[in-house]
């Protein structure tokens, strides 16, 4: 007998068994709705040598279905890089080093929300806000306080920033040339992804085509002058976070991607010389296999778009790099040290996917910020998975399973339509402008929820298996009197500084954003002249205008 | 209940993470409420004039930043300040258990912690404006605030004798019997599920009952629907152009406020409304 009669006669007898005894549900479908069979076997994987050379090819070779380094983790692990900021500078630059002292090999910092929509910490609309859900940082002395001792050409400092990224970038810049630190030798992230914030995560200030320039300029400037910033982490972490599926994550991402590259070569950027510094942020969610699946097709998608689509010859183009985070919104507010459990999972469903770099949540952040203990778990956890598990010997370890490479193409298959569905709506500004992304996405958050609410959908120690509530477990407070201290600190400066410096570079500043020049040095020497980011964000609102969304 | 409930779904301060907003607004409009929903970065006042123009029911506030103890009690403060103290404001959000205490006696009335059901959340909001909305607006003829049945009023020549059937017969239990002197009527209930049962007998020959008796011999006297406010139902069907045989609420039994209409407006049928006050002995929570 053949294998192929062989699997046949295998499957009608295991048919006529669940006729017996059923399986647990008539239909397995993934989040996707992808149908999950019973087995996969070689015939849904590679088939010859040729066709794996042509699917997976060698690790740090295209199309880099198994990773973009030749020997990935069995060099250098992946970076641990936990988000962190909260309250004061003075604090967040505490735990960054408590951090960096417990091993950790790169910052994160969280800002607050005035701080990431552009007003100083004395705005009325940051009542409540300042200190909250991250830093404050309102100008250069703010800046200068958060990197006290971090030497700058040793850390790379990631930054949660978006629409007003080049002003943080700005403030990191001349922090790093008065540690006389040269910039050719800083190196880190900002996220830079405006088209996610429409979609997604709502810290927009301007409309989409300022903005576009914004990033544009960056791309531009870092390109000459700070060769080794990643100038964009594209997210697909917020748009899963705000409840999409694994397929969508990585459509919109990538599709958002192809956004910032037309929008660079159409400013007249050469594609590979921006290209190597464009970095990818993607979640790791709960379905384990699925999404190391997701993270290997989006690799593989991410090179042909590259090649194919805008002909990028440097290799580095064509590697997608990318952070991953674990997801929040998989977090339980009830039993909270099954947080753990489920972080875990996530971690390693992101190395076994080949991440380049990782932060795992705190146990505790359905409630709350993380307290140090819980940070220090939560990096922990890496540690273990990295020294201990044996996850990082060998290289993709899951390459081959039959089961991983048949999603790995079913979840590729189902992206590409999507992408060719926002081609068709004119791309991805145009799909967010619509509101078609998030439409999709909210349909996606309200079928989880009522999976969950019918329980269809087993959220362990929420619809099922709960106990009696437990005791709260100690929680991080933010100081409710930071926004006071901001706001005379903030008065302080705003006597002290010298006038006429600050006046010329906040005229420059407006002046360039009504011409066509890149914005980035004059926002350098706004911040040189100590403007702080409400100043510089109001003078580029006047400009620009601000982002008003349709409500959907 | 011909109206919606108008709930005004709100994002105060500047977070941006709308999920759980826009899942509640949908699931909320899927139990048939009407949702407005602000989109992100309100201020307090923003969202205070919003539901005072919107005339709604309920304000739910969604905040995942933490800034909720500064943000939500300013809500509740403003809509003092305009009066407005009858919207029901609840919240939810990435809120630790310890705050929720302060946040009930700042005014927000219910706090919706993660992997609360949205059904949960829709007969919350249900019960409490229920119990709030007394002055639900007159349109298209229906009388607001209808709540349920409160009772079914049978005349009878003789409790003692029709009591058996109810007890004996159906397996009733009475649970309250009182002589309402100047009805000249005697009344016992027997609770039946949410509603209950009213025997009434004469008490003298002037009596309305012994009026009824003589013209329509025993049976089914009268309805009575509960509402939340006697007051405003009666304006209604006054509005309406209802006969009304109290122009004005009156005591009933029990310290409950009732009126009745006339059996002209009702097709034949006897109506009463009827309203549990605080004094009322069953109170007002069912």
């Amino acid at each position: 007998m053949s294998f192929e009669e062989k699997l046949n006669d295998w499957q009608r007898r295991t048919a006529a068994a669940t006729d017996k005894r059923p399986e647990r549900k008539s239909e397995f479908l993934n989040h996707s709705d992808i149908p999950i069979q019973r087995l996969y076997t070689s015939q849904d994987s590679v088939q010859s040598e040729e066709d794996y050379l042509q699917r997976l090819g060698f690790p740090g070779e295209y199309p880099y279905t198994r990773g973009i380094q030749p020997t990935m983790y069995r060099t250098r692990y992946w970076t641990m890089r936990q988000y962190a900021g909260f309250g004061s500078a003075e604090e967040t630059n505490t735990r960054f080093r408590y951090l960096l002292e417990q091993g950790q090999t790169g910052l994160s910092t969280a800002f607050d929300l005035p701080t990431q929509i552009g007003y100083d910490a004395d705005h009325p609309m940051s009542v409540g806000e300042v200190g909250k859900v991250g830093v404050s940082i309102s100008s250069i002395v703010d800046m200068d306080t958060l990197l006290n001792q971090i030497p700058l050409d040793r850390v790379s400092t990631s930054m949660t920033i978006n629409a007003p990224a080049s002003v943080l970038l700005a403030m990191y810049l001349v922090v790093a040339e008065r540690q006389g630190v040269p910039w050719q030798k800083v190196s880190g992230t900002i996220q830079n992804d405006i088209l996610k914030e429409y979609v997604a995560r709502g810290t927009y200030i301007f409309p989409p085509k300022p903005s576009m320039r914004l990033i544009t300029d960056i791309f531009d400037f870092c390109a000459r002058e700070v060769p080794n910033w990643n100038t964009i982490s594209i997210s697909g972490y917020h748009i899963r976070e705000a409840g999409s599926t694994a397929v969508q994550e990585v459509a919109f991402t990538l599709a958002n991607a192809i956004a910032y590259v037309e929008a660079a070569t159409k400013a007249g950027l050469q594609i590979d010389n921006f290209a190597p510094r464009l970095s990818f942020f993607f979640n790791a969610h709960n379905d384990f296999f699925e999404e190391i699946a997701k993270f290997r097709a989006a690799r593989r998608m991410w090179a042909k778009i590259m090649k194919e689509r805008f002909g990028a010859k440097n290799p580095r183009s064509l590697q997608l790099r990318f952070h991953t985070q674990t997801a929040g919104s998989t977090l339980t507010a009830q039993q909270p040290d099954n947080n753990v459990v489920r972080v875990t999972v996530q971690a390693m469903a992101a190395v076994l996917g080949g991440t380049q770099s990782l932060h795992t949540n705190s146990r505790d952040e359905a409630l709350a910020l993380p307290t140090e203990a819980s940070a220090r778990l939560a990096l922990r956890t890496q540690q273990i998975l990295a020294h201990e598990s044996g996850l990082t010997d060998t290289i993709d370890p899951l390459g081959g399973s039959y089961y991983v490479e048949a999603l790995t193409d079913a979840l590729e298959a189902k992206a590409w339509q999507y992408i060719e569905y926002i081609d068709g709506l004119g791309g991805a500004v145009e799909a967010i402008t619509e509101g078609y992304m998030q439409q999709e996405i909210h349909r996606a958050a309200y079928d989880t929820q009522q999976a969950i609410e019918r329980g269809q959908q087993v959220v362990v120690g929420v619809n099922q298996f709960t106990t009696a509530r437990e005791p709260e477990p100690e929680l991080l407070r933010v100081d409710p009197q930071l926004g006071r201290k901001q706001t005379e600190s903030l008065a302080k400066l705003r006597s002290e500084r010298p006038v006429e410096p600050h006046r010329r570079a906040l005229a420059k500043l407006k002046e360039t954003a009504e011409g066509t020049g890149n914005l980035m040095p004059v926002v350098i020497d706004a911040v040189r002249a100590y403007a702080t980011i409400g100043e510089i964000c109001d003078v580029l609102r006047d400009v620009f205008g601000e982002y008003r969304p349709s409500v959907f | 209940m011909g109206h919606p409930i108008r709930v005004l779904v709100a994002k105060p301060g500047l977070d941006g993470h709308d999920r759980g907003a826009l899942v509640i607004a949908q699931g909320l409009r899927d139990q048939g409420m009407e949702v407005i929903y602000t989109g992100l970065r309100q201020t307090p006042a923003q969202i205070v004039s919003t539901a005072l123009q919107e005339d709604v029911a309920c304000i739910g506030l969604s905040s995942l930043s933490g800034a909720h103890m500064q943000l939500f009690p300013e809500v509740a403060r403003l809509l003092k300040e305009q009066g407005a103290e009858d919207i029901l404001l609840v919240g939810g959000g990435v809120i630790p258990e310890s705050d929720i205490p302060d946040l009930i006696d700042a005014g927000i009335t219910g706090i919706f912690t993660p992997g609360t059901r949205i059904e949960d959340v829709a007969r919350f909001i249900r019960e409490h404006v229920r119990e709030s909305d007394a002055k639900l607006s007159a349109v298209d003829g229906i009388l607001p605030g209808i709540l349920g049945i409160d009772h079914i009023g049978i005349a009878v020549a003789d409790v003692s004798s029709a009591l058996l059937f109810y007890t004996r017969g159906l397996g009733l239990v009475t649970s309250h019997e009182e002589i309402v002197a100047d009805q000249g009527v005697r009344t016992v209930f027997l609770p039946v599920g949410e509603t209950h049962i009213e025997l009434l007998e004469p008490t003298s020959d002037e009596s309305p009952i012994a009026r009824f008796l003589a013209k329509h011999g025993p049976g089914l006297h009268h309805i009575a629907y509960r509402v939340a406010s006697v007051e405003a139902a009666l304006e209604h069907a006054r509005e309406l152009g209802y006969r009304l045989i109290d122009e004005k609420p009156r005591l009933g039994g029990r310290g409950k406020l009732i009126a009745f209409l006339h059996p002209k407006s009702s097709g034949g049928v006897l109506t009463e409304l009827c309203q549990h006050t605080d004094e009322s002995e069953e109170g007002g929570s069912s």
